[in-house]
C-alpha cells in the first residue's frame, strides 16, 4: 500500500535533487544515482506471514531510516514488496522482474530456505547477477551450493541443530521426541538435531506435522507413550499453539512432567498468551539475535523505534526475525551506498563485491562474510517462556 | 489396547469435527450439484465470530457473565453469522450462475475463499487468535480406565452427533426437508410441484453454513485457537470425507467423516505421522476405485 507513494515521494525528492545538483556537481559532492531500487521478499501473507509480518516491517523501517539519513548520496532507495508466498515458483515471478530492471538492487530475503534454493540458480544467472541477503534462511546447502549471490545474517542449521542437542544433553535428556513440520527448513533442522543426539546415545523418537496441522492428539498421545522427557520441534509456523494446547489437555505439563525446545518459528511470546500460559517454561533457540533481549545501545534504540513507529504492542506480533530483518537490510543498503556511481548507475555486480568484502554496521554491531556468504560469527541464542516474554537464557557462539 | 482404545478416541473426536463440516458439503451438493469450496472459510469465520464474541465478554470491565452464558451467546453470533454468510454467499457468487456452465460456480467458490481467508488475515489477524477458554468451560479431563479426554472433547463428539441426528430427522421426518429432497432429485419438477426453489435452496445454505458456524465454536472450545488458515486444511479433509461416504448423502458424510478421523488417528498412532495424510488420500482413491459412488451414495444413473 505504501508503495505507491514512497514511489511519489523519490520521483519528488529526485527533481528535488536533480535541480540544485547542477550548481554542486562541480563542488565534489559524490554522484546521485538516478534511481535506487531493493526488494523486500518473504511471507508476508499467508500461513507463515507470522514470520514474515514483522520481517517486512523491519525492513520498511530500515529503508525509512537509510532513506531519512541522505540514501544514498541523496537519492532515497524504493523499496519494492514481493510476497512469495513461502513458495519459489511465486518468487520467481517477483524476481523476473527485478531481474530485468538493472536499478533493482539487490533482495532482502527470502525468508525461507526452500525458495532460497528454488530461486538462487536464476538470481546467479542474472546479468549482472541478483544479489540476495537472507534474514532466516538456515538450511546448510543455502550456502553450500557454490552461489555467490547468496548471503545470510542468520546462523545455519549445522550450528543450530547440534547446539539444540547439546542444550537437551546438557539439561539431562535421555530420550527425545524429534518432529519437524514437513518443510526445507523443519526437516533438515530435525536431521541436524537427532543425528546429534543418536551420536551422542541419546534415543529419538521421530514424527512430523503437517503444515497448518490443529489437532495434535494423535502426537501427543504417542508422546505419553513414547516416554520422552523431551519434545523438540523444528517449526517456523504457527503450530506450535495446537501442540502445547494439545499436551495440556493430556495432562503433560511443560517443565513438571515434559520439557520443550522449539525454534525460531517457536520463539516468540505470543505462543505464551495464545496457551493461556500453558507455554510457560518452554524453551526456544533462534538464529538470529532478538534486539529486545540485548542490553546494546543500538539494539535498545532500535527496539524502541519499531514500537514508536508500530504501536506498543508490535513486539508481540513482530516474531522472530524483526531484528535479522533489519540488520540484512542495513547490510544490503550499506554495499549500495559504499558502490561507485557511473553515469547515475550503481551496478548490480559492484554491489555484489562489496557484499563479498566490506565489513557492515548493523545493530548487532559489524557483520562481515564469509567466502560462502555466511556471516562471521553467527551465534544461537537459547530463549525461555517466562512471565509474558521471551528471555534469553543463553548464547552459544557459531 | 489403552493406547489403541486412547487413539480411537482420539480419532472419533477429530471425525465428528469432520462430520460436522462434511455436511455442509454433502448437503450443498445434494441441492445444486455444486461443490462449495469456501464452505471450509465459513466454519473459519463462524470460529472467528465465535472468539470473537468470547473475548469482548470475557474481558469486559461491566459485569462478570457467567462461561456458560457466553458460550450460549457464541453459539448464537457463531452460527446466525456463518448462517448469513452462507446465504449471502449463494446470493451474490452462485444464484447469477446457476444456468452457467458447471465450472463457473466452482470458479467463484474458489474466489470466495480466497477473498475470506484474506480478509481475515488483513482485518483481524494474522495470527492465530486465543479462545479464552479458561475462563468459559471447565478444563477438567475425563478418565476412564487408561483413557483421558478433555471435557471439551467430548462435548465436541456429543454435540456433533446431536445436531447431525437432528439435521437428519429435519431432512427426513419434516415436510420441508421432503421439498429439499425434492428439490435434490429434480429442481424443474419440484418448481412445478409449488416448491419455491429459491427458498429451498436458501435455507439449504442457512443450514449448512450455521452447521459449520457451530462446528467453528466446537473446534474453538476444543483446541482454544484459531487462525485464519484453519478452514483450508479442514475443508478438504471434509470434503473427502463427504466423498467417501458418498456426496450427496447425509449419513454417509457422518460415517465418513468419522471414519476419517479414526483412519487418521490410527495410522499416524501405529504407523508414522510422517504418512497420515498419505493414508487419509490413498483411502479416497480406494474408495472412489472400488466404490465410486461413496460408501452410501446411490450408484448415479445417467437422467434420461
Amino acid at each position: 500500500m505504501a508503495q505507491p507513494r514512497i514511489l511519489v515521494l523519490a520521483a519528488i525528492a529526485s527533481v528535488g535533487m536533480a535541480a540544485c545538483g547542477g550548481s554542486s556537481s562541480a563542488g565534489g559532492t559524490p554522484a546521485k544515482p538516478d534511481k535506487v531500487q531493493i526488494a523486500a521478499e518473504g511471507p508476508f501473507t499467508g500461513p507463515q506471514a507470522v514470520i514474515g509480518a514483522g520481517a517486512l516491517q523491519a525492513i520498511q523501517l530500515a529503508v525509512k531510516d537509510f532513506n531519512k539519513a541522505g540514501g544514498v548520496n541523496g537519492t532515497p532507495v524504493t523499496l519494492l514488496i514481493w510476497d512469495d508466498q513461502h513458495t519459489a515458483q511465486v518468487a520467481q515471478n517477483f524476481q523476473a522482474v527485478g531481474i530485468s530492471d538493472p536499478t533493482v538492487l539487490g533482495i532482502v530475503g527470502p525468508m525461507n530456505s526452500g525458495v532460497v534454493l528454488g530461486t538462487a540458480p536464476g538470481l546467479q544467472q542474472a546479468s549482472p547477477p541478483l544479489p540476495l541477503v537472507s534474514e532466516s534462511a538456515s538450511a546448510v546447502k543455502v550456502s553450500e551450493s557454490g552461489w555467490s549471490v547468496v548471503h545470510r545474517v542468520n546462523a545455519r542449521d549445522d550450528a543450530q541443530g547440534p547446539a539444540d542437542a547439546k542444550f537437551m544433553m546438557d539439561q539431562g535428556a535421555k530420550k527425545v521426541f524429534v518432529m519437524d513440520a514437513k518443510s526445507d527448513y523443519s526437516i533438515g533442522l530435525a536431521d541436524q538435531t537427532e543425528k546429534y543426539l543418536k551420536d551422542h546415545n541419546v534415543s529419538t523418537q521421530r514424527e512430523s506435522a503437517q503444515q497448518g496441522q490443529k489437532d495434535f492428539s494423535t502426537i501427543v498421545t504417542k508422546i505419553k507413550a513414547s516416554g520422552a522427557e523431551w519434545v523438540y520441534f523444528a517449526d517456523e509456523g504457527p503450530e506450535a499453539v495446537f501442540l502445547v494446547n494439545e499436551m495440556k489437555h493430556q495432562s503433560l505439563t511443560i517443565g513438571n512432567n515434559i520439557q520443550f525446545l522449539g525454534t525460531d518459528g517457536e520463539e516468540d511470546a505470543s505462543i505464551i498468551a495464545n496457551t493461556q500460559g500453558a507455554y510457560a517454561g518452554a524453551y526456544a533457540t533462534n538464529i538470529a539475535a532478538d534486539p529486545a533481549g540485548l542490553t546494546s545501545s543500538a539494539a535498545q534504540n532500535y527496539v524502541t523505534e519499531f514500537k514508536t513507529e508500530y504501536g506498543p504492542d508490535s513486539l508481540s506480533k513482530a516474531g522472530p526475525f524483526y531484528g535479522s530483518a533489519y540488520e540484512a537490510a542495513q547490510v544490503l543498503l550499506q554495499a549500495i551506498k559504499n558502490s561507485p556511481v557511473k553515469n547515475g548507475k550503481i551496478s548490480r555486480a559492484d554491489v555484489l563485491s562489496n557484499l563479498g568484502t566490506a565489513t557492515f554496521n548493523t545493530i548487532f554491531g559489524s557483520v562481515k562474510f564469509d567466502s560462502k556468504g555466511d556471516v562471521q560469527g553467527g551465534g544461537i541464542y537459547v530463549y525461555q517462556a517466562k512471565g509474558t516474554q521471551m528471555v534469553v537464557v543463553k548464547q552459544v557462539s557459531g | 489396547m489403552g493406547y489403541f482404545l486412547q487413539q480411537l478416541v482420539n480419532g472419533l473426536e477429530l471425525g465428528s469435527l469432520y462430520a460436522l463440516v462434511a455436511l455442509g458439503y454433502t448437503l450443498i451438493y445434494g441441492i445444486l450439484e455444486l461443490l462449495n469450496f469456501a464452505h471450509g472459510d465459513v466454519f473459519m469465520v463462524g470460529a472467528f465470530l465465535a472468539a470473537g464474541a468470547a473475548a469482548a465478554l470475557v474481558h469486559n470491565e461491566v459485569a462478570a457473565i457467567p462461561g456458560g452464558f457466553v458460550v450460549v451467546l457464541m453459539l448464537l453470533v457463531a452460527m446466525g453469522g456463518a448462517g448469513v454468510l452462507g446465504v449471502a454467499i449463494e446470493r451474490v457468487a452462485y444464484r447469477p450462475l446457476r444456468n452457467a456452465n458447471r465450472l463457473a460456480p466452482l470458479i467463484t467458490a474458489i474466489g470466495v475463499s480466497l477473498l475470506l481467508e484474506n480478509a481475515v488475515f488483513v482485518w483481524v489477524s494474522p495470527a492465530p487468535v486465543l479462545v479464552p477458554t479458561n475462563a468459559l468451560v471447565s478444563q477438567g479431563i475425563i478418565q476412564a480406565g487408561s483413557v483421558a479426554t478433555p471435557l471439551t472433547g467430548l462435548v465436541l463428539f456429543a454435540g456433533s452427533l446431536a445436531l447431525m441426528i437432528a439435521l437428519d430427522l429435519f431432512v427426513f421426518r419434516t415436510r420441508f426437508g421432503s421439498a429439499m429432497r425434492a428439490t435434490a432429485q429434480d429442481r424443474e419438477a419440484a418448481t412445478f410441484m409449488g416448491i419455491d426453489v429459491d427458498r429451498v435452496i436458501m435455507v439449504t445454505f442457512f443450514l449448512a453454513s450455521a452447521l459449520a458456524g457451530l462446528g467453528g465454536v466446537l473446534f474453538g472450545l476444543r483446541y482454544a485457537s484459531v487462525d485464519f488458515f484453519m478452514g483450508y486444511g479442514l475443508g478438504i479433509k471434509a470434503f473427502t470425507a463427504a466423498v467417501i461416504g458418498g456426496i450427496g448423502n447425509i449419513r454417509g458424510a457422518m460415517v465418513g467423516g468419522l471414519l476419517l478421523g479414526v483412519l487418521e488417528s490410527l495410522s499416524g498412532g501405529f504407523i508414522s505421522t510422517q504418512f497420515q495424510d498419505t493414508f487419509v488420500f490413498l483411502a479416497l482413491i480406494a474408495v472412489l476405485l472400488l466404490r465410486p459412488q461413496g460408501l452410501l451414495g446411490q450408484p448415479v444413473t445417467d437422467r434420461a
